[in-house]
């Protein structure tokens, strides 16, 4: 193997590919990024066996090959490098990688590009088009509520549920649930669902935010894994997110969405998220528990007031307008679970439905019918 | 072509569940320390995700990565997998919780290259209780593309929650015959010494095969022969002194024990004319004189006196006065 690139572009396309270098590892050709050129362009791989992330970026071939280096070594190198043209070349004798960048030289031990884990690439003709923008914030609104404790598996994972001209995605950890759905540009061929782990979706996210092309997504007939193409175009070529999926039944959320309610409050987003992260100032020292009293005004507007009250630090209420509907009430919630929701949420209005203060609590923004999240709320002894 | 040594009807059995694809989701092997039993379920973890026609083929990419340890599906969940979860720090001698909650994590997900994800854990009776409960849920109802595979010395060390959740084969040692055969097929020895290894493996391929490829093993096995046979001769400050010297290293006086058993047993053995039966049938001559010096009686009793030892070096017992005890009872020469 034997190319040349230009530093920028292989720095980001590390950057990029670097976040699915595992940590901690069982396999130690998994703490290296793989190396190959591919027609003619370089292409960088790394994968923890859950997520994979493939970049493609420009670079002039002189020799075909592929390799594997250490990751953080080789991104600490090439990051401390002038901008300028850098030469790699791999002498299989050794097993190493020699660099050139200016006046910088070093040579890098490597591991048999064999060794490395097959990665699936390429789109295949069963695709769905997604738009970037659209995907990246149901990616956001959604993933805050998978668990990231591993314990129970499935649910670190978001239920992605293919229905003709829509895609919904659910996930939930117990105490939180998010369901987004959006419409398809083209009707799937047969419906399917499969549950995709919420770290990779939120690489997808981060991946699509700088994109501007829609993004295809396909699942292999296999059905093992999700693979998201991204046109790319910064780096001169695509970007691929592999993703195994996650075997077992996602439960049923649509069950936990309460269907009716006693009070509606209608509220400005940004003024709850300012009360919100006001009272956990106080609440992050007494379990998060943030206590929300609806009041329904006589003819004028009523009000939603936050209260937080820790014993030993202090307690805090702040008042915000509210349209409210039905009766009064008070309820508490973990008030990181509504800061959570209250930052990926970016309609003008937010309307809470509860019913009991011991029944689960429904956040919908205002004019947009697509995204429900639900909060179990916290138990309040008086 | 199957790696392992021996074990046909277990193989057999194998074949013909892939090929009828009707599996048990977990499976444990048990049986003496070096038969073959990981080896048996690396071969099965081959099988299950070869790609080539004669299932483990060996040859195909699948097979040489599940060989060479670096298969993404084949995860061999030991101490050193341990390790690895611990980014390099020093764990304990046991296989803990962690690296059971981590394969559970790593079930979920779906194979990555092949068809089926395999956990193989060797020496499971390592687990801790905490590990082992923790794994019941797993075993019981893994994920549909996950096979657990467990080793064992012995049911009877495992929870009998853990072996009612697996498929049990009890493998029996191969017979020496096999392994001569083996050694002269796969490892070029032949003659004398692939006779000499064979005998003494008293079924433990893996030390037939290692041996076979470390001379050193059996000249130490020589020597401490030697030593076996100088102490019956020994005055007791000398038999205490050896005592004194191997007190400090359970795991060589193991090793030294089992051979001086299998030398007891090749003297009851020459006592009677069982020939044929015979471990270290390279001195004969030896085995010979020595059985003239010692009454049947005596043998038997050091046999169990030796037995009785190792059993008591299961238990934490002092060592140094396990050894004494039996130094003291060791025959003396008349």
């Amino acid at each position: 193997m034997k190319l040349s690139c230009l530093q920028e572009n292989l720095s980001r396309g590390l950057a990029i590919v670097g976040r699915a270098v595992s940590l901690r590892s069982v396999l130690p050709v998994l703490h290296n990024i793989l190396l190959a050129t591919d027609q003619s362009q370089l292409k960088l791989s790394a994968t923890d066996l859950s997520t994979c992330i493939t970049c493609w970026l420009g670079a002039k071939i002189k020799e075909e090959g592929a390799t594997t280096v250490p990751a953080r070594l080789l991104v600490d190198f090439v990051n401390s490098l002038p901008p300028e043209q850098i030469d790699l070349e791999l002498v299989t004798r050794t097993q190493t990688l020699h660099l050139k960048c200016a006046r910088t030289e070093a040579n890098i031990k490597v591991i048999d590009a064999q060794e490395f884990p097959l990665i699936p690439t390429g789109i295949e003709d069963r695709k769905i088009t997604l738009q970037p923008d659209a995907l990246r914030q149901m990616i956001e609104q959604v993933t805050l509520a998978a668990a990231t404790d591993e314990s129970r598996p499935i649910l670190t994972g978001a239920l992605a549920d293919f229905q003709e001209e829509k895609l919904t995605l659910a996930a939930a950890d117990g105490f939180r649930l998010s369901v987004r759905s959006a419409p398809l540009s083209e009707p799937v061929p047969e419906p399917m669902k499969v549950i995709i782990p919420a770290r990779a979706l939120q690489e997808v996210g981060r991946v699509a935010a700088e994109e501007g092309e829609p993004v295809e997504m396909t699942i292999p007939s296999a059905r093992n894994q999700v693979l998201f193409h991204l046109a790319g175009g910064a780096l001169g070529g695509p970007i691929e997110v592999v993703s195994q999926l996650i075997e077992g039944n996602f439960p049923d959320y649509k069950q936990i969405i309460p269907t009716s309610y006693n009070t509606r409050t209608v509220v400005d987003s940004k003024e709850f998220l300012r009360a919100a992260k006001i009272a956990l100032l106080f609440a992050r020292d007494a379990a998060n528990i943030v206590r929300l009293q609806m009041t329904p005004g006589e003819g004028e507007p009523g009000s939603l007031t936050l209260a937080a009250t820790a014993a030993e630090v202090g307690d805090n209420v702040g008042q915000i307008d509210a349209t409210i509907e039905g009766q009064a009430m008070e309820i508490a919630f973990n008030g990181r679970y509504l800061i959570d929701i209250l930052n990926a949420i970016d309609s003008a209005q937010v309307a809470l439905e509860t019913s009991t203060p011991s029944s689960p609590g429904v956040f919908r923004p205002v004019g947009d019918e697509d995204f429900v999240h639900v909060i179990m709320p916290m138990h309040i002894s008086r | 072509m199957w790696q392992v040594v021996g074990h046909e009807w277990a193989v057999t059995l194998f074949e013909n569940s892939l090929a009828q694809g009707r599996l048990s989701h977990a499976y444990l092997f048990t049986g003496p320390p070096r038969i073959g039993k990981t080896t048996l379920a690396l071969n099965l973890a081959q099988a299950l995700n070869c790609t080539g026609k004669d299932k483990p083929c060996g040859e195909c990419l699948s097979c040489q990565k599940t060989s060479q340890g670096i298969h993404p599906d084949v995860r061999m969940v030991d101490l050193a997998y341990q390790k690895g979860l611990l980014e390099g720090r020093e764990g304990s001698t046991a296989l803990g919780i962690d690296a059971i909650r981590s394969i559970q994590s790593d079930a979920a997900l779906k194979p990555f290259e092949g068809r089926w994800k395999v956990f193989i854990i060797p020496q499971a009776e390592n687990m801790t209780p905490e590990a082992a409960n923790c794994l019941l849920k797993t075993l019981e109802e893994p994920p549909s593309h996950v096979v657990l595979l467990l080793t064992a010395l012995h049911t009877d060390l495992l929870f009998p929650t853990i072996v009612s959740r697996c498929q049990v084969f009890n493998l029996r040692p191969p017979s020496t015959t096999l392994i001569r055969e083996a050694l002269g097929r796969r490892w070029d020895l032949e003659g004398e010494r692939a006779h000499l290894i064979a005998a003494l493996s008293a079924g433990r391929m893996g030390w037939a095969v290692e041996a076979a490829q470390n001379q050193a093993l059996l000249r130490e096995r020589n020597g401490r022969l030697d030593e076996l046979l100088s102490l019956p001769g020994a005055r007791r400050l000398e038999r205490l002194s050896f005592a004194q010297r191997w007190g400090s290293q359970p795991e060589r006086v193991k090793e030294i024990l089992t051979l001086w058993l299998g030398w007891w047993r090749d003297l009851l053995l020459a006592k009677e004319g069982c020939w044929d039966k015979m471990e270290n049938i390279d001195r004969k001559n030896t085995l010979l004189e020595e059985a003239e010096k010692h009454e049947l009686g005596e043998i038997k009793e050091f046999i169990s006196s030796i037995r009785e030892t190792l059993h008591e070096l299961e238990s934490n017992v002092n060592l140094r006065l396990a050894l004494e005890v039996l130094m003291l009872d060791l025959p003396s020469k008349r």
